[in-house]
This record gives structure tokens, sequence and C-alpha cells, in this order.
């Protein structure tokens, strides 16, 4: 009886760990790869779109708890092409499912190239130059790009009716494709443009803001930059003050930490934005991810959290069909991403042969007493635009 | 056109007083001890954080935070000195090597503490305009820091041409052994420099918190363009440094107006590499050119 029991109970256990163990062999853990700029000049984007990084790995070991895990080996680029292509090299031979990340067209062209020499999909929100699509590499995705900035900058610039604009621009790949485009819509709709290329070092906008103010005299300025070159412009522009009726940005701008930090600058000026500020969340997937930011990090999110977020959860859940699908160790990466047909948080995300995708646009915000209001398009305003208006 | 060139002259000059103030701690430390300290940009920005770090945690005005600057400037600049004086070989080539590993430890320092934000005063009054004549318009902050930037070199360059110590700096910049055997210390006098080149830099780094925007890597960018308005001066020529900026301020702004805003990096370059070509030794180098 004794003997009998003990056979009983060997092979249960053995039953058991056989059982566990193929249900084991089947939960995965996937390694992927970020590079991103932590150091150097874009060490606060890249920072931002780490943190939503981070925010898509939390909420998918989570949703997939039991079945599959998620990490992320994360590289700093230091704001160096160089550096991005030893990052993307060093992430292959770690062995890392696939890259995200990347920021600055000029620092995403090399890294990503190199990504495609290794076979590794590399999908990015922070490179808009047409350039990186139009390159054709299978392996390259993007979730947002320059058209649509341009289509929420000229949108907005038209529903104000302005007649002349003066578009002041860095004189970078993204910002410079981004002002082209914008001057040659509001050219072909009839708008006087005049175009004002600054270099990165430039920190005295007032010569260029004085050929603003008394040679274009326009209705509307727009800026095409980052945070430093926004603060500089507008502060020129304050104490020069130039007859205008709107000042439009377009990244980096309409965010909670310029709205915080440069309250007196930010007044009435317009930028890109998905979300208002403070941020009103409904989706139940939007509501869990202001959550889990707020959890990590301690503050509410912001654009760029959103954008890492929404192009790493992507990803994730592309390597999880690929590998139900057996094809994830067979480069079938690429062709499962570009199934991909979703509705995130910044809208409509489908990938077009090149890594585009073709349905992004974004909404216009307007600082309105330390908060950001979203005034376009209609369907997406929750205030009207204070117009006209200017800081000073 | 008139009034763009009246702004574009004032622009310049204002900028130039601006770089002076940045390039001439690193004169002072080059003509002491030949020694081109590729940190002090960073140490600027800690000064420009310090202020930062002050005015939102402590609500205290950024003028008022220059002492404590000026004391954490100070102990930074006194252990650069500290480890300068370690190199016992090559000191020249040696010391920028080590001078530029500081500086990206005190760069990351400043980005682990403070984060990659930009920052700058929230006090209104330095953002406020001044308009004179109707014609010339600038910030409060970018004319005091110019007065100040003025009143403070004028300092140094008092203090070289007529106290003990002054001369002693000259004395070792010009001929370190003949001054060691009159009775110099070489290294109390060194750092001396190192001290008021700190000195320096805390009221750099006050102007670019009132008057810019601060970040964790503007530090090199600094460093960097301190670098060639000295070389452009002179090395170790304090007036030089004064003079050579406002050059360069001038020609950056007539650039920004007249050609593209984009071309102004290129035509500072372009001055500083025609200058050179005319007089190799700068525009008041030839030897030890410090006080000239």
């Amino acid at each position: 009886m004794t003997r009998t029991l003990a056979n009983f109970v060997t092979i249960s256990a053995l039953a058991l760990s056989v059982t566990l163990g193929a249900g084991a062999a089947q939960a995965k853990d996937f390694l992927l790869g970020s590079e991103l700029p932590l150091t150097g000049s874009l060490a606060r984007v890249g920072q931002g779109m780490h943190e939503g990084i981070s925010v898509a790995i939390e909420m998918a070991n989570r949703s997939y708890a039991g079945k599959h895990s998620f990490k992320v080996q994360t590289i700093d680029d230091e704001t160096s092409p160089a550096k991005g292509v030893a990052a993307v090299e060093k992430l292959a031979g770690d062995g890392v499912v696939a890259i995200t990340g990347g920021y600055g067209s000029n620092i995403i062209g090399p890294a990503s190239e190199a990504a495609q020499k290794a076979g590794l999909v590399y999908i990015t929100s922070g490179g808009v130059s047409p350039e990186l699509t139009q390159r054709g590499y299978p392996t390259f995705f993007r979730i947002n790009n320059t058209d649509g900035y341009a289509l929420a900058m000229i949108g907005l610039l038209q529903e104000m009716g302005a007649k002349k604009v003066s578009i002041v621009y860095l004189n970078k790949d993204a910002t410079s494709s981004l002002a082209k485009q914008v001057n040659s819509a509001l050219t072909a709709k009839g708008v006087t443009v005049g175009m004002h290329e600054f270099d990165g070092s430039t920190s005295d906008f007032k010569p260029l803001m004085n050929k603003v103010k008394l040679q274009d005299r326009p209705d509307a300025i727009a800026m095409v930059g980052y945070e430093n070159d926004y603060v500089g412009i507008l502060r020129a522009a304050k104490v020069l003050k130039p007859q205008v009726k709107a000042v439009v940005g377009v990244w980096s701008l309409a965010t909670a930490q310029m709205a915080k930090e440069f309250p007196d600058l930010m007044e009435n000026v317009y930028g890109t934005s998905m979300l208002p500020y403070p941020v009103e969340f409904t989706q139940p997937e939007a509501v869990e991810f202001a959550a889990t930011y707020k959890k990590l990090f301690n503050k509410d999110p912001d654009y760029l959290g959103q954008f890492g977020y929404v192009q790493t959860r992507l990803l994730i859940d592309a390597v999880v069909r690929a590998d139900e699908a057996g094809t994830l160790a067979k480069g079938g990466l690429p062709d499962e991403l570009r199934k991909t047909d979703a509705n995130t948080l910044i809208g409509r995300v489908t990938f077009d042969k090149n890594g585009d995708n073709l349905n992004f646009t974004h909404r216009m915000g307007q600082h309105q007493g330390g908060k950001v209001v979203l005034v376009w398009p209609q369907d997406a305003a929750n205030g009207k635009m204070n117009f006209p208006a200017v800081p000073w | 056109m008139f009034e763009l060139t009246l702004q574009a002259l004032f622009s310049g000059l204002l900028a130039g007083g601006y770089y002076a103030t940045v390039a001439v701690g690193l004169a002072l430390v080059f003509g002491t001890m030949r020694v081109i300290n590729l940190a002090h940009g960073e140490l600027v920005l800690l000064a420009a954080y310090v202020a930062y770090a002050a005015e939102t945690s402590y609500g205290v005005n950024p003028v008022m935070a220059i002492p404590v600057a000026l004391v954490i400037v100070g102990s930074a600049s006194a252990i650069v000195y500290a480890l300068l004086s370690r190199i016992r070989q090559d000191r020249e080539i040696n010391s920028l090597i080590l001078t530029f590993g500081l500086g990206i430890i005190l760069t990351n320092a400043i980005l682990s503490i403070w984060k990659a934000d930009i920052h700058s005063t929230s006090d209104p009054w330095f953002q406020d305009s001044m308009v004179v004549a109707d014609t010339l318009f600038a910030m409060n902050a970018e004319v005091a820091s110019f007065v100040g930037g003025l009143v403070l070199m004028a300092g140094v360059w008092w203090w070289l041409n007529h106290s003990w110590q002054g001369r002693a700096v000259r004395a070792l910049s010009s001929n370190r052994a003949a001054a060691t055997l009159m009775g110099v210390n070489p290294r109390k006098i060194e750092i001396l420099s190192f001290l008021i080149a700190a000195l320096l830099a805390t009221f750099a780094g006050f102007a670019i918190y009132t008057g810019k925007t601060v970040f964790p890597a503007l530090g090199h960018v600094l460093t960097v363009k301190a670098f060639i308005i000295t070389v452009l001066a002179g090395m170790g020529s304090i007036p030089g440094v004064l003079i050579g900026a406002v050059m360069i301020g001038v020609i950056e702004s007539l650039t920004v107006t007249y050609l593209s805003a984009s071309l102004q990096e290129l035509a500072g370059m372009i001055l500083f590499l025609v200058v050179l070509f005319v007089s190799p030794s700068g525009l008041f180098g030839g030897g030890r050119a410090l006080a000239r």
C-alpha cells in the first residue's frame, strides 16, 4: 500500500513537472534594445522618450504576465550619430529582438542603417525627416512624420486667416524639412512667407527678430526648433514687440514643462500637442498609461513619454504576434509590424511599405493661463483659441 | 536699414560683453599657468545651476545666490587646480586631457542632479525690455550683465597692474623661474588665479542664467567659445579678450542681420582665421600678454 502510494506520488510529481516545464518553455523573455540621447544636447527629449519606453515595458509585463516578459537594454548615444551606430551594433551583438528609440533625424539615419544591416527592426518617433522613410528600409518604422506636424501648423495658420507669416527655423534636417513644407503649402495658398534660418548656436535672436519686425511685418510668427530656441525667439520678440497676431511653434512647446518653467513667455503661444494640460484621459489604456507614468516618474506624462510608449507598445505586440506565428526567429517581425492597425494614444497607426505612419496628424494646443488648451482641429478642441493674442 | 544696423551693433556689443565675461577666466588661467582649462565652461554652468537651485528651492533672487555660487565654484576650481598641479610631465598636453575629463564629469553631475530640462530665471525684471532712444532694444539682464562684466574685468585688469599679487601673476606669466627667484610663490599665485577665474565664472554663470537658458550640454559650447576668443585675443590678454569678444559679437550680429542667422558661427570663425592669418599670436598676443 505504502509502495503504491509512493509510486503514485512520484508519477504525479513527474507529470506535474513535465506540465510546468512545458508551460515554462512557452513563456518567453524578450529583450528589446533602446538607443537614445540620454546626455548631450538632446538629453531632455531622449530622457522623455526613455520614460515612455519604460512605461510600455511595465504595462506589457502586466498585460502579458504569466505568458511573456519584456526587458529593455538602453544605450546612451550621447547625441552623436557615430555613437548611435555603435550603440545599435552593441545591442545587435547582445541579441535584442528589435530596437525602439532614437532622437534626431541626423542620428536616427545612420543608427537605423546599422539596424537594417543587422536585420533588426528600428522603430522611432524621434525623427520626422522625410529622407528617413524615402530610403525604403524594410526594417525601419516610425509613428510620426513631418507631414503630420506641417498639417497641424498650416491648418491653424489658415484658420487664423494669416496673410503674412515669418517662419523662423533651425537649420537641422527635420526642422528645415518641416519649415520648407509649411512654406510651400502656405505660398501655394497665397500667403506671403518670409523664411529665416538660424543655427543651433544662436542664443541672441534680437537681430533676427528685428528683421521680422521691420522688414517682414507678418501677421504670425511660426517657429520650428527646440525648447531653448523657442525661449530665445520669444524673449527677443518680447523685447522688440513685433505687431503680430499669433506666435505658433511645433514640438516641445505646448508642454506642461514649458508652462511651468516659462509662464511669462508662453501665454497665448501655440504648439503641437496631442493632449491638453492638465491631462484628460478617457480611454482605459490611456488612463492606465497615465497612472503607470505617475507611479514610475511621479509626474504627469508629456508628449515625449506618450510617443515613446506608443512606438514601444506597438513593437511589443508585434513581437508577441510574430512569436506566436513562429516567424520571429525567421525575420518575420517587420511583416508583422506592417500588419499593425491600432488606435493608440496618438491616433490610428498603420505603416506603409516604407514604415511611415500616413495617418499621423498632430493637434495644436495653446498656452492659456498655465494650461494647454487644444484648439485645432475642431473635433479635438477642448477650448477656444485666444486670437489675436501674444505673450507680450 | 539704419535701424537694423544700429540694433545689430548694439546686440553685438552686448553679446560681446557676455562672451568676454565667459572667456576672461580662461584667459587668466592660461596667462598664469599656460594651461587651457577645458572645464571652464562647466564651471560657468555650475554657477548658473546654483543660481537656479537657489531661486527655485529657496525663492532667492539670482543676484543673492552669487556668494553661494562663488563658494561652490571656487571649491570646484580649487579641486581642478589641485589635480592639475599633480601633473609632472607634459603639463600643457596632459592638462588638456585632465580638464576635458573633468568637464565631462561636471556635465554629468549636473545632468544627474538637475536633469536635462532647460532653465532660466523666473524673475520678470531680468527679461523686461530696456529701450534706448526708441531704436535700441535689450533685456535688462543683458545690460546689467554687460555693465557688471565690464566692471569686473576692469577690476581684474586694475588688480593685475596695480596690486602686488597681480604683478606676481604677471611676473609668473612672463618668466616663472625668474619670478620664483624674486620671491613669488608660484603655487599661491596659481591658486589665486584659479580663484579669480572662479569669481569670473560665477558672474558669467549668473549672466547666462538671467539672460539666456541653461542646460547640461551648454558647458562644452561655452568652453569652445571662450577658447576661440582667448586665442583671437592673444593667449592671456585680458583687454584683448574684451575687444576680441566684441568683434565676434558684432560680426555675428551683422551676419544675422544682412546674411543669415545660420551663417553667424561661420562668420565668427572666418574672422578668427583672418586675424590669426594676419597676426598669428592674436590681437594682443606676442609672448606673455597678461593684462596688456
